[in-house]
């Protein structure tokens, strides 16, 4: 009786490693392939910034990915080939020049901030690539690079000569939904913000459920019905004292907090309406997910930046 | 194994970095307006402050009109000011962006129809511990800095 039982079980762990080496062998054989296009418009920086650019990013943020043996064996090899793909989506230091111009300086401070917040590399590709981690040095080299380029944003122009106001017809809207309003100005300021990386100023409105929900430490998530507003200028250069005042009014920012409706974006709605005749952000609806990317950055504190904090106990 | 080692230590040590980004809101910060609006706001690096000028109507329709740079205004009865500083901090949350820390001072102007022109009210609620001996200005200074201020340009 023991023996047969024996011989079952010896027989079922025999068909089992059979299945599992013959899927092996078939995902093996199936694997995904990572070609490397030509690089057609390759970032330059100056070389102590690109040595770690290469090093930390391009294996998936470039066409000269480089992949380790252990990459391509099945089933991380799918993984891989998925975050190769994804990464070169967001944006690839070989093709730079398919960002436009005027945003490659901004992905250059969001790439340093990834950097900064610990989320990129990707952490289990650092844990099993050690190479690609970046320094607390080298992080310092790239804030420096990003800070140095971002030297020359001010604008001339004084608030006095650009009083002249622009009539909208109608309700400048957002393609999903969301209007723009002017009650604002007479919700509280939350927070002011000074911005060095684009040169802009900022005054962050929240209304009653916002404010109240900063008051009660319940942002985790934030109470559907509240609404942020941010007002961005571009700044002036500084004046004798230093002052740095606002000058041009440059766009209005908008979120709103609806979890249901807004599943897809962390439950925030975007909205963005630029210049005085406040043209919307956004061709379609998808335009909100390159805002709750970066966002993400602001996870711990409900996805919203310009909130006044402390450190946590 | 030793790759599922190093995934270990790597998570341990991602929350350990991330201990400086746990946040809890700071309503303290918040300056209660009563009513008043939003006329300009600005930063400076050097005193790493950044500041908001409020007002009441009347103070927000003369900040956004024309006027002759060279003519100090000297303040219309009924206008009320008040310029709230509050340091400047690096966003915990974004490298490269500045935001206000805690209040430092709240000024206060006040324009009333006096005998001979208009009479004007200066008043300093300082909440800072450090005091900048080299920066101290005199009232009449911070009057003047206050009534230059022209109103930021909204939609």
């Amino acid at each position: 009786m023991n023996a047969l039982k024996r011989h079952r079980y010896r027989n079922a762990v025999a068909i089992l490693a059979g299945i599992l080496f013959t899927s092996f062998v078939v995902l093996q054989v199936n694997s995904p392939k990572i070609e490397n296009p030509p690089v057609t418009s390759e970032f330059h920086g100056p070389e102590e910034v690109t040595r770690i650019l290469k090093r930390s990013c391009y294996d998936c943020h470039s066409n000269e990915t480089n992949l380790r043996w252990y990459d391509k064996v099945a089933p991380f090899s799918y993984k891989v080939a998925a975050d190769v793909e994804e990464a070169r989506k967001r944006f690839n230091f070989s093709e730079w020049d398919s960002i436009p111009k005027a945003d490659q300086e901004g992905k250059l401070w969001y790439i340093v901030n990834m950097i900064d917040a610990g989320r990129m590399p990707l952490p289990e590709y650092a844990a099993t690539h050690p190479n690609a981690k970046v320094t607390p040095a080298e992080l310092t080299i790239l804030k420096n690079y990003v800070t140095s380029i971002s030297q020359k944003h001010y604008e001339l122009g004084d608030t006095a000569r650009i009083v002249e106001q622009k009539q909208v017809a109608q309700v400048p809207t957002s393609i999903n939904g969301i209007q723009y309003f002017d009650d604002y100005k007479n919700w509280k300021v939350i927070s002011s913000t000074g911005r060095p990386d684009n040169g802009t100023s900022r005054i962050i409105y929240g209304n009653d459920i916002a404010v109240k929900a900063l008051e009660e430490n319940k942002i985790l998530p934030w109470p559907d019905g509240a609404v942020i507003v941010k007002v961005v200028w571009t700044s002036q250069a500084p004046d004798a004292d230093g002052n740095v005042k606002p000058g041009n009014f440059n766009n209005i920012q908008i979120m709103v907090r609806d979890a249901k409706k807004f599943a897809s974006t962390e439950g925030w709605g975007f909205a963005r309406f630029s210049g005085l005749d406040l043209k919307p952000y956004g061709k379609t609806v998808s335009f909100a997910t390159s805002c709750i990317n970066c966002h993400q950055l602001a996870k711990g504190t409900g996805f919203v930046f310009d909130i006044p904090t402390k450190p946590a106990r | 194994m030793k790759s599922l080692i190093a995934l270990i230590f790597a998570t341990i040590a991602l929350d350990a970095c991330h201990d400086s980004r746990k946040l809890a809101p700071n309503p303290e910060t918040i300056f209660d307006d009563h009513g008043l609006h939003v006329i300009t706001s600005f930063h400076n690096d050097r005193t790493r402050t950044i500041a908001v000028l409020y007002g009441n109507d009347d103070a927000l329709a003369n900040a956004g009109k024309e006027r002759d740079a060279h003519t100090p205004r000297v303040g219309t009865p009924g206008e009320v000011f008040k310029l709230v500083t509050w340091d400047l901090k690096q966003n915990p949350l974004w490298f490269g962006s500045n935001i206000n820390g805690n209040v430092q001072s709240v000024e206060t102007v006040t324009v009333s129809a006096g005998e001979s022109g208009p009479a004007i009210d200066y008043a300093k609620d300082d909440s800072s511990q450090k005091k900048d001996e080299n920066a101290v200005l005199s009232n009449a200074e911070r009057i003047s800095f206050i009534f230059a201020q022209r109103a930021s340009v909204f939609p």
